[in-house]
């Protein structure tokens, strides 16, 4: 209907137009003054994996379960109380969430390839728990090392004391939860 | 052999130098005999073999995640009789290791759920392991000592109530964040019962004034809330100092307060009012033309008793109902039957 009112009147186009197809003008004039639009995808794809043909793909439970299972089949990554009505933290919800794409970052890095889960972060009071799960790729002694290393070193970056629970495993393919 | 007189020299001067020769490496290209007296010279200096012989290479080898050697896990090595409050003495997130229980959560269309053993949903939610019954009678027997026995005397929330009027009610929040502040602490509600303040009739309705909205009169509490003040201490001794100072307050009367006229009552007061004197004065006209010879004359009865009738009594109830909370069909109705009562002859002898 729009497209037929574009063809009789661009001026009408313009100020009659709701649609997200894009508007042909035909008056350079008018055209000169126009916005563009472009067609919405409304592609959705974080979070969700594409299937193999010979179902080849390894994915852990946390992949394999899609983003709108969170708080029904899987929970979540990040818990705090900066959603809570009331919170003092309320304020610091793009605070808290830089800082957790910080934590994970720095352990991606520190943890190189070790890291077989996501990286779960739990904040009660002044406290941040980073939680996981790493594959046994170094000795027990190294592994120490590397918890308390990102204890002492994002205690000092984020101010505040922070805990490291592990769990490992022997192989990274004990975290395979189905095949797609 | 001028090479290796010159390998010797170079290896002298490093020596015998701060060694600033160091970067010189032997290379395969020198003769094997060259190169053996070349090494006890110089023992120092590694050889780089690019081409070693057959005999000396080594195949690649891939390299493999070798998994160290491991304690199985501490859950199969517990007692059945241990102390689980030692083994998780603080909130912690779950570990499989540590847990001899068969644990299972997750999601599966088909087969059985995820086991706890790489489970990272177990890691995320909050456990209560460590707020086990046996950890809670330690925590309470731990407490025990810093308390006292309970006042016998206060055995109700009545008691309660007669020895403790003044109620404090503070907040105290827990939340996650870096800084353990909120601003919401330092608000403090003082609340106490009006009528444990023992004030008189001008004292408290000059109170009340005061108090504005912070009556309640469903159940005569006062409410002052304070959140001014940066700390809750601040706060609340400046509740008390505003209860203080309204009741000193409401005790004073001031010069211009005796200037109140009848039309500036905010409720209808019986005594003295001029609805009093007429109802006395047709009642007493009343008995005045009704009595008898042989009765006793209107002149015995005083204004006071008059007053004390039933009748009139009820009649100043149904005034002061309909005057002081509006004319509505029970009080108009009660108002008409007080009338008919009152003004029915020769009832009040």
């Amino acid at each position: 209907m729009f497209r037929s009112f574009a063809r009789l009147s661009s001026i009408d186009a313009l100020t009659a137009t709701g649609s997200w197809n894009s508007v042909r003008h035909t008056s350079p004039g008018i055209a000169s003054r126009s916005f563009h639009t472009s067609p919405a995808t409304f592609r959705v794809q974080a979070g969700k994996y594409k299937p193999t043909q010979y179902k080849t793909k390894a994915l852990t439970y946390e992949q394999a379960n899609y983003p709108h299972t969170i708080g029904i089949r899987k929970s979540w990554n990040a818990w705090n109380t900066s959603n809570l009505l009331e919170s003092n933290t309320r304020d610091q919800a793009y605070e808290q969430t830089i800082w957790d794409t910080f934590i994970r970052k720095f352990i991606y890095g520190t943890w190189h390839n070790m890291f077989v889960s996501e990286i779960i972060i739990k904040r009660r009071h002044n406290m941040i728990h980073v939680a996981g799960v790493v594959q046994q790729t170094v000795p027990v002694r190294k592994m120490y090392f590397l918890i308390g290393y990102t204890e002492e070193f994002l205690g000092y970056l984020l101010k505040s004391p922070v805990k490291m629970e592990i769990q490992s495993v022997p192989d990274k393919k004990d975290m395979i939860f189905t095949y797609i | 052999m001028a090479l290796a007189a010159r390998l010797s020299l170079f290896s002298g001067t490093a020596t015998s130098t701060t060694r600033q020769t160091d970067w010189i490496r032997l290379f395969a290209s020198v003769p094997s005999n060259l190169r053996d007296e070349a090494i006890t010279e110089a023992t120092e200096f590694r050889t780089l073999s690019l081409n070693p012989a057959r005999k000396e290479r080594r195949k690649f080898e891939e390299r493999s995640n070798r998994t160290p050697d491991l304690l199985p896990p501490r859950s199969q090595k517990m007692h059945v009789d241990q102390d689980w409050t030692n083994v998780w003495p603080t909130a912690t997130s779950f570990k499989p290791s540590v847990v001899p229980l068969p644990v299972r959560m997750g999601f599966a269309y088909k087969g059985a759920n995820p086991d706890k053993y790489g489970n990272a949903e177990l890691m995320k939610i909050p456990n209560f392991l460590h707020l086990t019954p046996a950890a809670i009678k330690k925590h309470c027997a731990a407490l025990k000592k810093f308390c006292t026995p309970w006042p016998e005397e206060i055995a109700d929330d009545a008691a309660c109530d007669r020895y403790f009027p003044a109620q404090v009610i503070t907040s105290t929040y827990c939340h996650s964040g870096t800084s353990i502040r909120n601003s919401k602490y330092r608000i403090v509600s003082y609340k106490v019962p009006l009528s444990r303040l023992n004030l008189d009739s001008h004292a408290r309705d000059k109170f009340l004034r005061l108090l504005g909205d912070r009556y309640d009169r469903h159940t005569d509490q006062i409410t002052i809330i304070t959140d001014r003040c940066p700390t809750r201490k601040q706060n609340y001794e400046y509740a008390k100092y505003l209860l203080t100072a309204l009741f000193h307050e409401s005790k004073k009367t001031e010069p211009w307060e005796h200037e109140k006229a009848v039309a500036d009552f905010e409720r209808f007061k019986w005594e003295g009012s001029p609805s009093e004197a007429a109802a006395t004065n047709t009642v007493k006209e009343i008995l005045t033309s009704s009595t008898a010879s042989n009765e006793p004359t209107s002149e015995d009865i005083s204004p006071e008793e008059v007053k004390q009738f039933e009748e009139v009594q009820e009649y100043q109830r149904a005034v002061s109902d309909m005057l002081n909370a509006g004319e509505h069909q029970d009080s108009v109705e009660r108002y008409k039957d007080a009338v008919k009562t009152m003004l029915r002859l020769g009832r009040f002898s």
